[in-house]
């Protein structure tokens, strides 16, 4: 007895040793992104899911209590100044919190304004946003305007309220959610319950609708809509277009807007001055986040994008909250990678809402977890910014040696491979260029390649080829011309072919 | 085998190519086709598809070659070829059509050889073909399928004695035809497999009772 007793003890000793080594070993086979709380893929050109190194790495996550203004309730909107600083719509809170560039510390609170020597306070600001001019906009949702201060000393500006057009319905209840503010101080404003579009103001007047969403009604909805009763036509869904969710601007004054779209085809328009959508979309002609959707359960479905960021050169990052994801498009529309997950780990959003870039870094909203999460670039996603940038100025030799490095990092990437096979053909080495285009699925390119090359090959070789012909011909017919003697000789001695 | 396999009876299906009515007819009524050699052009067709749509230039071929599966083909285009035999002869039979099985195979064996021809003819021209010049491969391939179809419906007309409006009629209710095979065939072996199933369930519980 005693001695099993010190046996079980001997055991408990060697278990310890053994999983206190376990313990202290660093792990030795590591993948590079095993510490990423999420995959980071692309879509190739047959639309299937294709991994690929993270672009963005989770950095750090900010709260409330982290920079010394206390939890943050509800945030809905986040923007960046043009001097760096970072401005969140604290909307639970009925506040404006403006953050230091490194998101560190608070700068300042917004809480009201002294108009008229009358202090006022905001309610559930829903969105804020700063004009290149140095004033805030703040659309104070639940007092029906749009507030307008000096960044510099917080005095007061403007209000925006009661807007009036004949466009309007009688009692019309305005209730801004998201503003941005062009080169001139045009305001864009996303009102609740405004299908119409994008509501402009300018000089405090409204002024009309902007990038209204056409309604599509289907063949399909119009017989079904004919057969059915009217009882039945009042309980059916109306037709109406889909809301904008978020807004953002360039430097040029195009307006970025993301919508829902039940179709997952196009969740974003790039609105030019007129209002016209001028997006371009890429070989799958499809700026709405996923591809492959398909699914019942509630993670499953067309992407739900929130919110939209013009980040630099046509660079444009969309928010997906149904699964969390952040899709990134270049100017022509191709999806350069996603990255980001739905989860409680840290890095993971539970309820997104809003998104901004400042300088290497992407910084996500979550309204329910009362935090901004920070994404770093990592190497590859650089290395696709900037080459992607080159190309955008119209250097793509000078992008070559980028996607060099990012085909070191991602054999397959097809936007690589097009950009070398690009870079191939405009140096003449067509040859090259066809084996990195096709590589890169672009057919356009690889048929400019392949004439070329084609062309080449013939005035090299044309003579060769047109001989080599005349000599085949020419043994053809006296083959032929034997064979008949052949055969004549064949018919004459009684054995004619007879079947 | 060479019965089957002759020079004389390979020569003939080239003149049938060319010379449809007289060609069918003399399947029909001198014994000239042969069921094998018409079988052997169906499986050369598959094949010949399968290798189009994986070796076809990149230009003109939109298919993922890792998706081409030459076996799968080879079984779809011969269960199909099948089906269409089985269900012609099923309705020409009540409609006094005068073709044996055996002629309604070797005629639209045949009548495959144009396409499969074309479709070798076409995936070599592919390799030679830029953007904009796509219209030679497809030109190439719309002949060979065209080709084929007038021989198939005058194979299927003469081999019957047929009128042209008969043969469309025909052709109408073969496909009904082959879709009610279908049918049958599913739901037969649907219920076979139910059977299969009761029977294995009481072998089961014989095999647990002791």
């Amino acid at each position: 007895m005693k001695n099993m007793k010190s046996k079980a003890k001997l055991w408990k000793k060697i278990m310890l040793a053994v999983l206190s080594v376990c313990l202290l070993t660093p792990e030795v086979a590591v993948r590079a992104d095993s510490t990423v709380p999420y995959d980071s893929y692309n879509y190739d050109y047959w639309e299937d899911i294709v991994f690929t190194p993270a672009p963005y790495i989770p950095d750090t996550s900010v709260s409330g209590t982290t920079i010394g203004v206390g939890s943050f309730l509800s945030p809905q909107d986040l923007c960046v100044s043009p001097g760096g600083n970072i401005y969140i719509a604290d909307t639970g809170n009925h506040r404006i919190v403006e953050v230091d560039s490194k998101l560190s510390s608070a700068v300042r609170e917004i809480n009201g304004f002294v108009r008229d020597g009358v202090q006022e306070k905001f309610n559930q600001p829903n969105g804020v946003c700063v004009s290149q001019n140095g004033q805030i906009y703040i659309a104070d949702s639940e007092n029906h305007r749009i507030v307008v201060l000096e960044e510099s000393d917080l005095s007061f500006v403007k209000i925006i309220e009661n807007p009036e057009a004949d466009v309007l319905p009688e009692n019309f209840l305005f209730v801004p959610l998201k503003i941005t503010v062009d080169y001139a101080d045009r305001v864009y404003c996303i009102a609740k319950n405004m299908f119409q579009g994008i509501m402009v103001f300018e000089q405090d007047e409204f002024t009309g609708f902007f990038g209204t969403i056409e309604v599509n009604v289907s063949v399909w909805d119009k017989i079904w809509r004919k057969l059915s009763t009217k009882a039945q036509r009042s309980k059916q869904l109306l037709f109406i277009p889909t809301e904008f969710t978020g807004i953002d601007i360039d430097q040029k004054g195009f307006v970025y807007a993301s919508n829902v779209d039940t179709w997952g085809k196009q969740a974003v328009r790039c609105l030019n001055p007129k209002g016209q959508d001028v997006i371009r979309k890429g070989e799958n002609g499809n700026v709405g986040g996923d591809l492959v959707t398909s699914g019942t359960s509630d993670y499953s479905g067309v992407s739900r994008i929130v919110d939209v960021v013009y980040r630099d050169k046509g660079i444009y990052s969309l928010l997906d909250s149904r699964r969390g994801r952040i899709f990134t498009y270049d100017h022509e529309g191709n999806l350069l990678y996603i990255f980001g997950g739905l989860g409680t780990q840290a890095g993971t959003f539970t309820t997104p809402v809003a998104i901004e870039a400042v300088g290497d870094k992407v910084i996500v909203l979550d309204s329910y977890r009362k935090e901004l999460l920070v994404f770093k670039e990592t190497p590859y996603g650089r290395l696709i910014n900037e080459a992607v940038g080159l190309r955008y100025d119209g250097d793509e030799t000078l992008a070559v040696d980028m996607w060099k490095q990012v085909l070191m990092l991602d054999e397959n990437n097809e936007l690589a491979n097009v950009g070398i096979g690009k870079a191939y053909l405009t140096a003449g080495d067509n040859e090259r260029a066809m084996k990195y285009l096709k590589l890169g699925m672009s057919r356009q390119y690889y048929s400019v390649a392949y004439r070329r090359y084609r062309n080449e090959f013939l005035k090299e070789y044309l003579g060769y080829i047109l001989t080599g012909l005349l000599a085949v011909i020419v043994a053809v017919v006296f083959v032929l011309k034997y064979r008949k003697k052949k055969k004549g000789v064949y018919e004459e001695e009684g054995g004619a072919f007879d079947v | 085998m060479s019965k089957y396999f002759s020079k004389a009876k390979v020569k003939y299906m080239f003149y049938t190519l060319t010379h449809p009515m007289d060609g069918f007819y003399e399947i029909r009524h001198r014994e000239r086709g042969s069921v094998p050699l018409a079988v052997v052009s169906v499986i050369l067709f598959s094949l010949v598809y399968s290798m189009n749509k994986m070796v076809a230039s990149f230009i003109v071929n939109d298919t993922d070659p890792r998706t081409v599966d030459s076996l799968d083909n080879l079984g779809g285009v011969l269960l199909l070829y099948l089906l269409f035999c089985v269900g012609n002869w099923s309705i020409t039979c009540l409609l006094n059509g005068e073709g044996r099985l055996k002629d309604i195979a070797t005629a639209l064996g045949y009548s495959l050889v144009p396409m499969t021809l074309c479709y070798v003819l076409a995936t070599f021209v592919s390799q030679f073909v830029a953007q904009n010049e796509e219209g030679f491969y497809t030109i190439i391939i719309t002949i060979g399928t065209a080709w084929t179809v007038l021989l198939a419906m005058s194979g299927i007309m003469i081999v019957h004695n047929y009128s042209l409006a008969k043969t469309m009629l025909t052709l109408v209710l073969t496909i009904i035809a082959m879709l009610i095979i279908v049918f049958i065939v599913m739901m037969l072996s649907d219920l076979v497999n139910q059977v299969y199933g009761f029977i294995y369930s009481i072998y089961t519980e014989i095999l647990f009772r002791n």
